[in-house]
């Protein structure tokens, strides 16, 4: 029964074979433009044309050259952009984790006031033009006294990737029923040991799952890193663009399809820790 | 607590003093540490305010509607509706590719072709917009893919320009904000009881006739959503316009980058986020309302 192309008529509330072709090539056409970009990776021509005339590995060659010996021209090598890239995703993926548990067992455990402000508050980055969100961090950091470099992309960060850890730690927390906590509270734990060696325990697989959401939306930033990022300071994302920024370096598609491939990794995993209930948004 | 009043009968001296924290004090505790975070983004939405009503030059003393004034002018109005129109143009399209695949996914039972299709929607969502440009730079392009094909078909004689004008930057913002119109529409849809399909293929009605007639309608808060995530998330779209309108699409947050960047204009920045800023909340509030009520409706009548 589960074969979707099985020959007999579908029953009511089964996906008929129609819409299932249909979403199939809307689906296609969605992540079109990440195939057509990982197929031009493997071009042996030196031109954008599509299909490429020939195939070769020579842009990841190439690509490997300006990875282990920066060009002179570069202001900022691949590997050092990697390594901040790699250091604030990480950074943004604990300290969002870290404040976004006590605020999903606020959330979903008390009843208290102001708590549909706090609801509201929590989406709002979702919703907040990332535009805006940049021009307006650019203007808090550059009137402050000191200079934070590699700090004030993780805050954006953590910012952005908020929502969504805390949308999956309190689904994670909406399963686990009250009663185990009590049951641990009249065996004598404080409420905190409860929470800690109890709950957070059980709501692992949506903490994790917020972890790595965390870490896919630093590390894919662009728009708002756009407007914090200088000269010293790059991710991976903003190297890119201004390595193409006046013409398409094919180089710049083989780092892409790395990029697409731990993207992709991420998110496989994320799925088979989620399981069916789906990712929360 | 009840479970501790239960031993205190036994006698039982209680096994740690309660604090009188009321609930709504510890809550906020628990939320402090994420609400530093969000503090960061409304102080950070006030300044811009500020900025926007400040004077160029002299930014945090001056005080005019300058700002506000020059976003009157045709240039910036013709891009405030540019803007709007792309935004509007992209959700409805998006929607309309979103129904069906998110019809499917809400009723798939494979486990394996879930995951494939959960993937299929996340990664266009996830993966940085920038990798996703250089793709449609491929496709669109003069000697591009779609080109290629609609030569092929004899649909076009010469390659038509897509790049670096609206048609192109609308393909792009329908492709990169379509999972957000797919998510919600698919947790609608998921929501929806199969009995009711099933009662009304009971009833005689053609399977188009179910979909339309009963699961479409059901699933219309989630349609809305969708449509509505996708308008705000288009609405302040920056990476597609710069890159596949390659500065011929001026939309309003290009316009916004675009004043810092070469002009070092901040209060005229700032007044143009203030219109993102107000533009977005006006729609997300105004389809709460709606599907506020059409799911009090749908609640109602069941």
């Amino acid at each position: 029964m589960s074969n979707p192309f099985r020959s007999h008529a579908a029953l009511p509330g089964e996906t008929g074979r129609f819409a299932m072709i249909l979403s199939g090539i809307i689906l296609l056409l969605a992540v079109l433009p990440i195939l057509t970009m990982i197929v031009m990776s493997f071009s042996g021509a030196s031109n954008l044309d599509f299909p490429p005339s020939s195939y070769s590995l020579q842009w990841y060659e190439a690509a490997w050259r300006t990875f282990v010996s920066p060009d002179a021209s570069d202001v900022l090598s691949l590997g050092q952009a990697l390594t901040t890239s790699l250091l604030v995703s990480c950074l943004t993926m604990v300290l969002a984790t870290l404040v976004a548990v006590p605020a999903s067992y606020a959330l979903t455990r008390c009843e208290f006031r102001g708590k549909a402000v706090a609801l509201q508050l929590m989406s709002l980055p979702l919703v907040f033009p990332m535009v805006v969100l940049g021009l307006a961090l650019l203007l808090v950091f550059d009137s402050l006294p000191f200079h934070m470099d590699t700090s004030r992309l993780v805050i954006a960060h953590v910012i952005l990737a908020l929502p969504f850890v805390v949308k999956n730690c309190t689904a994670a927390m909406v399963s686990i029923g009250t009663e185990v906590e009590e049951a641990a509270q009249m065996l004598g734990a404080s409420p905190l040991r409860a929470i800690r060696d109890v709950v957070v325990p059980l709501m692992r697989s949506g903490i994790l799952a917020g972890m790595l959401l965390a870490f896919i939306v630093s590390f894919n930033e662009f728009t708002v890193t756009y407007f914090l990022y200088n000269i010293d300071v790059m991710t991976v994302p903003i190297w890119m663009y201004s390595r193409t920024v006046s013409s398409l370096d094919p180089t710049v598609f083989s780092f892409a399809v790395l990029i697409v491939l731990i993207d992709f990794a991420l998110i496989w995993a994320l799925e088979k820790l989620v399981g069916d209930g789906g990712v929360s948004f | 607590m009840e479970h501790i009043d239960l031993t205190d009968p036994v006698g039982a001296a209680p096994l740690r003093p309660t604090k009188a924290v009321s609930p709504t004090v510890r809550a906020w505790l628990f939320l402090t540490p994420s609400m530093l975070f969000l503090a960061v983004l409304v102080a950070a939405s006030l300044l811009v305010l500020r900025m926007s009503i400040g004077e160029k030059g002299a930014e945090w003393s001056g005080f005019s509607l300058a700002s506000y004034a020059q976003l009157a002018e045709p240039y910036y109005l013709k891009s405030l509706l540019l803007t709007l129109r792309l935004a509007l143009f992209s959700a409805l399209i998006a929607v309309a590719l979103a129904i069906p695949v998110g019809y499917c996914m809400s009723r798939l039972q494979s486990p394996f072709l879930r995951r494939i299709f959960l993937a299929a929607v996340l990664l266009p969502l996830l993966v940085n917009l920038l990798l996703q440009s250089y793709g449609w730079l491929v496709i669109l392009g003069p000697a591009g893919m779609l080109n290629q094909a609609l030569m092929g078909l004899g649909l076009v004689d010469r390659p038509m320009m897509l790049l670096y004008n609206q048609t192109g930057v609308l393909m792009g913002l329908v492709q990169t904000a379509f999972p957000l119109a797919v998510l919600p529409i698919a947790s609608a849809m998921r929501g929806v009881s199969r009995t009711y399909e099933e009662a009304a293929a009971t009833l005689g009605a053609s399977r188009v006739r179910v979909f339309c007639q009963v699961v479409l309608p059901m699933s219309l808060p989630g349609v809305f959503t969708g449509a509505t995530l996708v308008f705000a998330y288009n609405a302040s779209s920056f990476v597609v316009p710069l890159l596949l309108g390659g500065r011929r699409v001026p939309m309003l947050a290009v316009m916004v980058h675009d004043q810092i960047a070469p002009l070092m204009n901040w209060p005229a920045a700032s007044a143009a986020g203030v219109v993102l800023i107000v533009t977005t909340l006006a729609i997300m509030t105004f389809s709460e309302y709606v599907t506020g009520r059409r799911r009090r409706m749908l609640e109602a009548s069941q």
